[in-house]
């Protein structure tokens, strides 16, 4: 530690930016996590741009069993059939549910209604 | 059982919706040409019709959960032991949880026992979808009539 120097340092973070980002990186951590074991794809290849079913080629069965492991770990329910049916009417499109920093935004949404809900 | 049918389990004999469990009844038959080829001179019950029979079990319970809307196909199975032999003429006791309900999907965990002892066991995933066509709506209600699936059981949840 170079104390004399730590502490300026220590007062230009913007804690709220700071806070954020920890929280967000957090979701996309576990699931990259989940998708790394559960489809066994090298931890390093997924980023929060990658889109589950073009860049990784997860498939329905295979997003069954992250979809389990995701309700599972935050506590929520992932609505697969309502996104679906969106995409199948053209009402959305595959990449606001299935790039990984789309789905996390997706996860804390989920829960924060939960949250609030409980 | 009426293997030419693919009829694996005979009776329901207890579904309790809140809980989200069922426990099935199923009578190995005693003779039948599976047993003349699995295996001769030692007649087994085929493990992967075990795996089927525990998810047929599985599927009723997920059936009166959605309370007959929907129809539960075999997607995944996984954790499938066969622990000791299952022989001609056995009586399976059938019981069956419901591990998860996702979206669309369910994933069960189900248990055979043959005079209490663990036989096999498995977790099972489904998908989980409104009926595709009307006619399996009506098989499935005249199947659920022959193996006394409890209507009642349902209203009170």
């Amino acid at each position: 530690m170079t104390g004399r120097n730590a502490r300026p340092l220590r007062y230009r973070i913007n804690y709220p930016q700071y806070i954020k980002g920890l929280v967000m990186s957090s979701t996309f951590d576990q699931v990259a996590t989940i998708i790394a074991e559960t489809c066994d794809i090298p931890r390093d290849t997924i980023t929060p741009e990658s889109h589950a079913i073009d860049d990784l080629g997860i498939d329905s069965l295979d997003f069954l069993d992250i979809a389990f492991a995701i309700d599972k770990a935050f506590g929520i329910k992932l609505p697969l059939e309502k996104w679906t049916q969106e995409v199948n009417d053209g009402k959305a499109t595959t990449e606001q549910y299935f790039v990984l920093k789309n789905l996390c935004a997706r996860i804390d949404e989920l829960v924060a209604a939960k949250t609030a809900s409980a | 059982m009426d293997l030419e049918y693919f009829k694996l389990i005979d009776r329901i004999v207890d579904l309790n919706v809140a809980e989200r469990t069922i426990t099935v009844e199923a009578q190995v038959p005693q003779t039948n040409t599976i047993f003349e080829g699995h295996f001769p001179g030692y007649p087994i019950m085929p493990g992967v019709l075990l795996i089927e029979a525990m998810a047929q079990s599985s599927g009723w319970l997920l059936i009166a959960l959605t309370k007959f809307e929907r129809m539960p196909f075999l997607a995944a199975v996984k954790e499938a032991k066969m622990r000791s032999f299952v022989n001609p003429g056995d009586l399976l006791k059938i019981d069956v949880s419901v591990v998860h309900e996702g979206s669309g999907y369910a994933i069960t965990e189900a248990k055979v026992r043959v005079k209490g002892e663990l036989r096999c066991n498995a977790t099972i995933t489904f998908g989980v979808v409104p009926f595709p066509h009307p006619d399996l709506r009506s098989h499935m209600d005249a199947m659920a009539k022959r193996i006394g699936f409890p209507l009642q059981a349902l209203g009170n949840d």
